[in-house]
This record gives C-alpha cells, structure tokens and sequence, in this order.
C-alpha cells in the first residue's frame, strides 16, 4: 500500500524531489490532457471565429508595422525575406515567447479552485500549459507556412535546426516562467509586469526590425539573449544560415540547468503558495 | 479493528492575520524552504496557531467525527490531512488510497456536458481513463442523469450538478476517506442515497468526517475530537461528551419577544418558581413541566389559546402543546387572566432546552397571533444519566413471555 508522509518541509535532498517532480509530471499526464482537452474544447465550442483569435493579436500588430514600413513613417532597414513576413515570423516568435514565460502563473492561477481543494500532482498544470501552448503554435505556425508558401521562399537545409531552437528556447522561457511563479502567485504584480517588460523588450530584440549596423541598438540587442534565438529560428525557416551555431549548446546546458532548477523550486513552493491562495 | 490507516502526531499549522503580512511570510517560507532552513519555526507578527498540538490514529473501520465552531482549524486540518499544505510541526503519515470529498464536480466546466466533465472530474480526482471508462455508466445511473447527460453542466440545476459530482468522488474506492459537510447534498431523495453510500464505502477504509449536523454524526462516527481554536480539547470514543461539549460552546439563541402587538405576557412561574428568561429549570426525565403565567390581552377578544413550543441545542422543535387540541378555548377578557398548563411524563433526553409561548386568538377555525415570546424560559433535563442521541427517551414497559421485567435497582 502507498505511504504518503506530510511534514514541515525543513530539510530535503534535491535528488528525491528531482525525482518526485518527474515522476509527477508522468502520473499527471492523464490529468494534463484531460484538462486541455477541457479547456480547448470549452474555449472553442463558446467562440464563433475560433483560432481566429489565436492570431489575430499577430495578424493585427503585423499590420500596424507593415502599415508603419509601406508608407514610410518609419524608416526600417531593408530586410532580406520580404517585410510582411518578417514581422509575422517575429511577431509570432515573441508571442509564443511571452506565452512561455507566462505558462506556469497563467495555469495555476486558472486552476486555484482545485489546487485548493484536490492533491493531485501540480506538474500537471504544467503539462496542461505547455499543451495548450503546443495547440496555439501550430495554428500561429499555420499562418506562417500560408505565407512563406505566398512568398515562395525556398526550403535549405537549416530547417533542422528550427526544432531543436524552438525546443531550447521554450524550455529556457518555462523554466524561468516557473522560477517566477511562487513570486507571481503571491503578488499579482508580477503578471501584470511580464506582458509590459515583454513588449519593452520586443524593440531591443530584432523581432520588427533588423539589428542595425551600428549604434546603441545594436550593442544592445548584441547583448540581449533573445537576439540570437529569434535571428536562428527566422534563418532556419527562410533558409539562411544559421549563425554562431555552437552557441547554442551553451544556451542548451543553460536551459536544462534552469528546468531542474524550476521543478524543485515548484514543487517546494507549491504546499506553501496554497495555503495564500483563495479560491 | 483493522491497520491504522492514519498516524496524526502533534501537528501545527499557523496562518497569518494580515493580508499584505500573510504573503510577504509566505515569499520568506518559499526561500526558506528552498534553501533548507532549519530553523525552527516560532510565531512571527500577526500570526497565530490555526491548528495545535493534533494527535490521533484511526484504523480502517473507525470513522473520527471532527467538531468544533466555525475557524476552530477543522478544514485546516482537513487540508494537512490531504496533503494539501504542509504542517508546520508535526509529522501526518497516510497509508493507502485518499479521496477527499471536500469539493464535489472540481474541474468541471460548465460549457461542456455531463459525460465530459465526469472525465475532467474523474481525472482531478486521480482516475485513469480507462478507470473512468468502466465507471462511467454506473456514474450516470447513480446521479439519475441519463436523460440530460449530454447537456452542457451550465443548464443543470445546483442539486443535479452536486449529484454528479458525488457520483464521481464515490466511485472511487478509498482506504482513507475525508469527508467535509457534503452528505447534505440534493434532495431528499438522493440525500438518503448518498447516505446510503456513504456507510456503505466507510466500513471500508478509515474516515474523517467534519459536519454540524450531529445527528449524522452520531450515526457515523465512532470517534470524536472536539477543536476549539485550533486544538483538540476533546479527543476519544465518547461521542455524546463530545457533541455536548461543542453545544455548551454556544450560548444559545437569544430570549427576545418577537411580538406583542396582542397580548402582554407577565410573571412566569415555571414549577412554581418565578423566572425570567436567564434561568434554567431543572427537570427530571419523567416529572411534570407545569408553568404559570399571567396574559394581558390589549384588545377585546372572545377566546384564545397557548402554544407552547420547546426547541433543543440543535434549534430543532421537539416537542409542541396546543392548549386547544383536546380542551377547549380560554375565555378573553382584558383584565389580566392567570393561566397554567401542566405537561406531564416529560421524556427529553438530558440537555438544554429552551421553551416559546405563543399566544394565539381562535376565530373559528382561524387565528391570528397575539404574542411570541421566543425562547423565554430555559429548560435543562437531568436524571435520565444517558446520552443517547435522539429527541426523546421513550417510555415503554418490556415483557418476556408475558411477563413484565422486573425493574432494574439502581
């Protein structure tokens, strides 16, 4: 018969919670599912346009920037694919981004209700975010396919590389989403400030515009993380080379890092946030 | 008796008093507990101990009744108990299988129907699909929803979703079963169902029950802790001490004269004693209740009577005595008028009772109230030295083979 022993959590070995915390996320996957599947269905059966919404904030912001280009109210530097592309390809990147870091606090504060009432393994709330965020990519991904079949740009070899960028960077952006959630959970402040530092950001990461030649811009988005993995994942699916790729393993051992780190903080955090939580 | 099941020992949770304090400790314990404090944890500023000192075991078969009044630290201790917040001392071990029945139908979304949410019920509450495959049709049957199950949950009523989220948490066999004021669900149909259930899934596994209803309690529990401000003052197999404990924790509802407009009500003489309404009457089991009072009428009125009504801890009526039921109306007059009523062989059970006089004017076979004198005497029965719980304790002879038992000296 399973034993379950609760104590003040004084001390603890960070290889069992480790391991608690992945076996976590293997019995919560039912659960995980289940919900999505919940919470698409109920989210879709209520809606007459649909997936229209899942992009229409990029279609929309798109619009505004190639609105800003075409008539020249600003000067932008020349691209190398088509604008209109450019910006959807960014606009799409920073917003699966920022969904990211906002996963964890998003789901958990969604599910107060039962975290309040019901013990279930809470990594499924995790798994739950990072389905319906799998859901949202493909239909965001859809609209950039339509238009790079539009443009006709050609397919290179560099397209391997986009999985294998994507996957770090989410698993980099979750990681820190979920170090932030006790925090985020607790005070509110921290939900309201991700979308707005978010949107700051966007215009220090060549996500509207291209890193320009010289100037403060540049070294600053030279320094800014982000730049590199939006200028990867863009050359990898318009088939331009990718740059610098060794870095890449440097930001792989840095994601992994960040994701066992997050998953003990989460699971330690966790009895401790409930007991502040109303629901 | 079966294993112990559950292994209580001293625990301790404290909360927080302050909003803003509440959440600035809770950042405080999150990097504590990260980073393996050791310290010990004493009372900061504006907190204090929800829950303290708790002790108990419970084998598979006992079911533990937890009493005590409203922020006493019972659903606190529920959500130790269920893992769902760490204590802050103490140590909680369960062995086997948990289901809580603290929140029926969690996880259902009301835009989806019956059959759907019994799946996002059934996996919130630790089922596999293929669990929840098998159960499905039993889940249905047992909720009488068949017919509607198909609909969005939005459009049933409050009792028919409390009916679905049952029959999901109680298809699940337990070996520990928390249960927090839910046997009151639906109508009274479905209530004796649920009951039903109920006692059939406790012979099984080990129960902590928390309600306010104690005749349920005193059905199901075979062990009590009483908790006043987050401890156990009680712990043990006396049920009835323990729900006479949590009585005398109130004081009662209050003496007041709801209504006078007809009649004033003067000096009452309760088994010729005066009284006013913040005495007790002591009353042995079986002697005579015999009470005296003077009325005023305030207008003219041909002809009236008493009503007298004696109401327990509980505020249940159990007992009612209508001056006109077998003999006839008093006469009005609106000099004052002395009137007695004599009730005999009174047989409540020892306990506090209060008593409301009701003054009623007889039109044919109309009325209209004249005075409500509520809860204007107290009662208190002794001498029957038995804590049974029921309202009343019967009065019979017993033979066997046509003989009268002799009676017991005592």
């Amino acid at each position: 018969m399973e034993t379950r022993v609760y104590q003040s959590t004084k001390n603890y070995s960070i290889s069992a919670v480790v391991k608690e915390s992945l076996q976590g996320y293997k019995q919560s996957f039912y659960l995980a599912k289940q919900l999505a599947k919940r919470d698409i269905s109920a989210q879709y059966r209520q809606s007459i346009l649909g997936v229209f919404w899942a992009i229409a904030p990029i279609i929309m912001n798109a619009i505004v920037w190639i609105f800003l280009n075409g008539t020249g109210t600003i000067k932008l530097a020349q691209t190398s694919i088509p604008y209109p592309l450019y910006v959807i390809i960014g606009t799409t990147l920073w917003a699966i981004f920022t969904d990211c870091i906002l996963l964890t606090i998003t789901s958990v504060n969604a599910n107060k209700s039962i975290i309040t009432k019901i013990n279930f393994q809470k990594e499924a709330l995790i798994t739950l975010g990072f389905i319906k965020l799998l859901f949202n990519l493909l239909i965001k991904f859809i609209l950039v396919i339509v238009l790079m079949l539009y443009y006709h740009i050609p397919i290179s070899s560099s397209i391997i590389y986009f999985i294998p960028f994507m996957l770090i960077s989410m698993l980099a952006l979750i990681s820190i989403g979920i170090l932030i959630t006790p925090i985020g959970i607790l005070y509110q402040d921290i939900s309201k400030a991700v979308p707005i530092a978010m949107q700051i950001l966007m215009y220090a990461t060549p996500v509207v515009y291209v890193m320009p030649k010289t100037g403060f811009i540049k070294t600053l988005m030279e320094l800014n993380p982000f730049s590199y993995l939006i200028i990867n994942i863009r050359n990898s699916l318009t088939g331009y080379p990718i740059e610098n790729l060794h870095v890449l393993i440097f930001y792989a051992i840095v994601s992994i890092v960040l994701f066992f780190v997050s998953i003990v903080v989460y699971r330690i955090a966790i009895p401790i946030i409930t007991e502040r939580m109303s629901a | 008796m079966g294993e112990v099941l559950i292994k209580v020992e001293n625990v301790s949770k404290k909360f927080s008093k302050d909003l803003k304090k509440s959440l600035y400790y809770g950042l405080v314990d999150v990097f504590a507990g990260i980073f393996g404090s050791t310290k010990k944890r004493e009372l900061r500023g504006d907190e204090f101990w929800a829950v303290k000192d708790v002790s108990f075991e419970l084998r598979r078969g006992e079911c533990l009744g937890l009493i005590g009044h409203n922020g006493a630290g019972k659903s606190t201790l529920l959500k130790i108990l269920n893992g769902l917040i760490s204590p802050d001392e103490g140590r909680v071990e369960i062995h086997g299988r948990v289901a809580a029945l603290i929140e029926l139908g969690a996880g259902f979304n009301p835009i989806l129907t019956g059959r759907e949410n019994i799946y996002n019920n059934g996996s919130v509450l630790g089922l596999t699909r293929k669990e929840i495959d098998k159960l499905v049709d039993e889940i249905i049957d047992f909720a009488e929803l068949r017919e509607f199950i198909d609909a969005p949950v939005q459009n049933y009523s409050s009792g028919m979703k409390v009916r679905l989220g049952f029959a999901v948490a109680t298809c699940i066999k337990p070996d520990v079963l928390i249960l927090d004021e839910v046997l009151a669900v639906g109508d009274a149909g479905f209530r004796i169902k649920s009951f039903n259930k109920i006692s059939e899934i406790i012979k099984g596994c080990a129960v902590i029950f928390v309600s306010h209803s104690m005749p349920t309690m005193m059905r199901i529990c075979s062990k009590m802790a009483f908790m006043s401000h987050g401890r156990a003052l009680y712990y043990g197999d006396n049920v009835n001490h323990a729900i006479e404990l949590y009585y005398q924790a109130f004081e009662g509802e209050n003496s007041k004269i709801e209504f006078n407009d007809g009649a004033d009500i003067e000096n009452i003489y309760i088994n010729n004693k005066l009284t006013n309404c913040d005495d007790f009457i002591e009353l042995n089991y079986l002697g005579t209740l015999t009470i005296e009072l003077d009325i005023l009428l305030k207008k003219e009125i041909s002809k009236f009577f008493i009503s007298v009504q004696i109401t327990d801890k509980d505020l249940k009526i159990v007992g009612q005595y209508f001056s006109n039921k077998f003999y006839q109306n008093f006469t009005g007059s609106t000099n004052k008028t002395k009137i007695k009523v004599e009730l005999n062989d009174i047989q409540f059970i020892d306990g506090d009772y209060a008593i409301t006089y009701f003054i009623t004017e007889s039109i044919g076979k109309n009325y209209a109230f004249l005075a409500t004198y509520r809860n204007y005497s107290k009662l208190r029965m002794v001498g029957l030295n038995d804590t049974i719980y029921a309202s009343i304790f019967m009065k019979g002879k017993s033979f066997q083979n046509n003989e009268i038992l002799s009676l017991k000296d005592e």
